[in-house]
């Protein structure tokens, strides 16, 4: 069975000529969950975004055993669904019905699916009877749930996430960590905040100026207090 | 400026609202084919950029406590090509009237062509036709301020006709028409520099989302802004003086003298054929005649029984009305009192 | 901005606001229309147009005072435009009104019918737009054949007119805790100019992460929305009710006015 995501010796510089990737190698399997940790600026947006088929570099990118090209973008975009770091990036229809509905739609699913889907995703992060609302009007906590939602009624296989945890309040904080646990999906989680990545991850990616300096479990690389100083990270206190 | 319902007649409403329509759904149809699915955000978020970029007022030179703001059609227009900016505007004003009630409904029609169509068009037209042979700084201020001056001047010259042709307003057309030229000249000055020092900004940092790239270094130079002011203040002094002087005095557009006034009939037959058919056009399709008031004129008598008639209707109309609308209030609070109340 | 208290009352629930929109939105068109074709000279009349608004307002319970705040504040234009009618327009008449008698200008019948229409036809609109939920108006007006390209444009705007005004809001916040006198109209001209270019940069990466969201969920250039409305029974009832309201008022006061 081909790996959920394999990356080899990928590389991409910014059309200013600045290096924003430099040789990036590796592989994450079905069913794990990956913190992508890294100081400001490491380039973690970025990667996640060459992940999801955005970024024009040099070097193999396979997302569950399809490379990334024209070709073969519209069946990854099913397989791998990104979450922006702004949830209001991430929501632009008028109703969170319209937003949720956007990527089932996209897949050519009929209208009762849809429906059904929709429901579905919005039953899971908790927003059941909020369907019908605008955007503007949730709070930050339902934004970056119904963000997820959008993505839940795709039912991809890989979810890639972009600091989801920006802004929320612990008690929202808490409840993204049951949400994002109790999923079936393999995630990418890209954060600077060393507790989240301790209460969810199992593996770990470390980032740094473009490279690729650490990876492998979790535990192992956030409680190695020398590295995570060094890249302008600390140890979680959950593993002090 | 938003033209409000209540100064158009029906038919003039109808006759915008169709061109409106008509042009947008041409628009609509042939950008569809050019335009990729990236600029659909653009577009989007460029129409709410434009709504907010209302909100920042700039203190005019000279005259204290007034104040103006940017419109956007042409810097749009630049940005999006006119089409789409077009559309763009077009949505801000339907937004404008349908969230915020500025502009009545049926004054959307008049609204999308004053401040949408023909400023978009007539501004691309005009900023290209100076900037499309040699493309320099110089070229881009002088293009952008005159499309601004006339594309405003253009779109505030169609509320007086506009009016002029529903009748509804006893101001006569040459006032009116003055008054707002002269107050649009400023703002579209000011707009006009203001979309200068914008493009610059953008040629800077992002200069790949203009339409046609912007050449060189877009800086507000003192010297083309003093050239550009010169330029358009003879040419405004001169077009404002031919103006008043080609409108004969008293060209008094006013509709509720009805024709039993001896002077009416040569006024308007001697001038524009066009208005004399409009007229009776809309005395004989709209709902409603026109009400036919004896207006006294000193020493006649009035026919006080249609007076008093019509005085009696208006006010059991309004006392009516009141006691109805009393009734309908009290009956729904009485209603809801019994109901549980919700959240 | 007072946006969020329009929406706010849309999305109460109330038997208006359970209507069909495209119903809401043609039976506001066909009145407007109806109002604005009344005489320009007599506001008596409008009072019992008065009331169907104002029984739409009532039961969509939407307070009156909310009403009539909104439409002073968007009066300005209207006003002025309506006072010059008396300045104008200076024929003697007599006005009868019940039992009393005045003389007065004609200009004056002339402005108060103009501001009489505002008003009314402003109530109309207040109507409609509080009780209806802009989503549903927008895809109402898609089925009425509006262009999808328009629809999707209106769409976005109404999505990010408040993100975007916030973040004007906080722009505007920072020039003015910073403004301590008035520093003459170049330099004003500049910061003004700098701060719309840092509100436009922030747009445009805003439309890229948007797009960037758009293509991550599979969008491939064709718009597909499934839409919820439904024509109904109360539907219809309203729209014969309004009819006749329109109806029966036409025929009361026409040959009243001949």
């Amino acid at each position: 069975m081909s790996k959920a995501i394999e990356i080899e010796d990928f590389s991409y510089k910014y059309p200013d000529g600045t290096v924003a990737l430099s040789n990036i190698t590796l592989s994450v399997e079905h069913g794990q969950r990956v913190a992508l940790m890294g100081p400001n600026g490491a380039g973690k947006s970025t990667l996640l975004l060459a992940m999801a088929g955005f970024v024009k570099g040099t070097g193999k990118v396979l997302i569950d055993g399809l490379q990334i090209n024209r070709k073969n973008l519209k069946k990854i975009r099913t397989s791998l669904v990104s979450c922006l770091e702004n949830p209001d990036d991430q929501l632009f229809m008028p109703t969170l019905f319209d937003d949720v509905a956007f990527g089932p739609i996209n897949m050519g699913l009929e209208a009762e699916q849809v429906k059904i889907r929709v429901a579905n995703a919005l039953q899971t992060v908790g927003l059941a009877d909020m369907a019908d609302k605008a955007p503007h009007h949730l709070s930050a906590g339902q934004k970056r749930a119904a963000a997820i939602a959008t993505i839940l009624s795709m039912a991809p296989r890989i979810i890639t996430l972009d600091e989801p945890d920006g802004n929320l309040d612990p008690r929202n904080r808490n409840n993204l960590i049951k949400l994002l646990g109790a999923l079936p999906q393999t995630l990418i989680i890209a954060t600077c905040n060393m507790n989240f990545a301790a209460s969810l991850a199992d593996m770990a990616i470390l980032l740094d100026k473009g490279r690729i300096i650490a990876g492998g479990g979790a535990k192992k690389i956030m409680s190695d207090s020398k590295l995570m100083a060094t890249h302008g990270l600390e140890v979680p206190s959950k593993i002090k | 400026m938003h033209m409000a319902n209540e100064l158009l007649s029906v038919p003039v409403a109808a006759g915008t609202l169709a061109i409106a329509v008509a042009g947008l759904g041409f628009v609509c149809r042939r950008v569809r084919q050019i335009i990729t699915s990236d600029k659909l955000a653009l577009m989007g978020i460029l129409g709410a950029f434009v709504f907010a970029a209302q909100m920042v007022n700039i203190q005019l030179p000279a005259m204290p406590g007034t104040s103006c703001h940017m419109v956007g059609a042409v810097l749009l227009a630049i940005i999006l090509g006119p089409h789409a900016g077009a559309i763009v505007i077009s949505s801000v004003v339907i937004i404008q009237c349908l969230i915020f009630q500025d502009g009545g409904l049926l004054a959307l029609g008049c609204n999308i062509i004053n401040m949408a169509l023909v400023p978009s068009y007539l501004g691309y037209f005009l900023y290209k036709s100076v900037t499309a042979p040699v493309f320099s700084s110089l070229r881009v201020h002088i293009g952008a301020m005159l499309a601004c001056v006339i594309a405003i001047e253009a779109g505030a010259i169609l509320v007086p006709i506009e009016a002029a042709l529903s009748g509804v307003l006893a101001v006569p057309f040459s006032t009116f028409l003055i008054t707002m030229i002269g107050v649009h000249f400023l703002v579209g000055l000011v707009e006009g520099l203001i979309t200068v020092a914008v493009l610059g900004y953008l040629q800077q940092l992002r200069p790949d989302v203009v339409v046609d790239f912007l050449p060189g270094k877009v800086r507000l130079s003192r010297k083309a802004v003093l050239i550009t002011l010169v330029v358009f203040t003879i040419v405004i002094a001169a077009g404002l003086s031919l103006l008043a002087s080609g409108m004969p005095d008293g060209l008094e557009w006013s509709y509720a003298e009805r024709p039993d006034q001896p002077d009416f009939e040569s006024i308007v037959s001697s001038d524009d054929s066009t208005i004399v058919a409009i007229d009776d056009f809309q005395s004989k399709y709209s709902l409603m005649p026109d009400y036919s008031i004896r207006t006294s004129r000193l020493g006649e008598a009035i026919e006080q029984e249609v007076e008093t008639s019509a005085g009696w209707t208006s006010f059991a109309g309004v006392v009516g009305s009141a006691v109805t609308m009393a009734f309908i209030w009290l009956t729904a609070r009485i209603l809801r009192k019994k109901q549980p109340t919700e959240a | 901005m007072h946006h969020a208290y329009i929406d706010k009352f849309a999305y109460q629930d109330s038997p208006v606001h359970r209507l069909d929109s495209r119903v809401k939105f043609i039976v506001v068109l066909v009145f407007t229309a109806v109002v604005i074709s009344l005489p320009r000279t007599s506001p008596g009349i409008l009072a019992w147009y008065a009331v169907g608004p104002f029984t739409i307002l009532v039961l969509g319970r939407i307070p009156l005072r909310f009403a009539f705040k909104h439409i002073l504040m968007v009066s300005p234009f209207v006003l002025v435009l309506a006072l010059s009618c008396p300045l104008y327009d200076k024929t003697p008449v007599t006005v009868a009104f019940g039992p009393f008698f005045w003389q007065t200008l004609l200009g004056w019948m002339r402005c108060f019918t103009i501001l009489g229409k505002f008003i009314v036809t402003m109530l109309a609109l207040i109507a409609l737009v509080s009780t209806t939920r802009f989503s549903d108006l927008l895809t109402g007006l898609q089925k009425l054949g509006l262009p999808k390209l328009l629809i999707i444009q209106l769409g976005f705007l109404y999505r990010y007119i408040f993100v975007i005004i916030d973040r004007a809001h906080h722009i505007l916040r920072a020039r003015a805790g910073r403004k301590l006198r008035n520093l003459g109209f170049k330099v004003e001209l500049k910061t003004t100019a700098a701060m719309l270019g840092s509100l436009l940069i922030r747009s445009l990466d805003t439309a890229e992460h948007i797009n960037i969201a758009m293509q991550a969920r599979g969008f491939n250039g064709s718009w597909r929305t499934i839409s919820k409305l439904q024509i109904r029974c109360t539907d219809y009832i309203f729209a014969i009710v309004a009819a006749s309201f329109l109806l029966a008022l036409h025929f009361f006061v026409r040959p009243v006015l001949q």
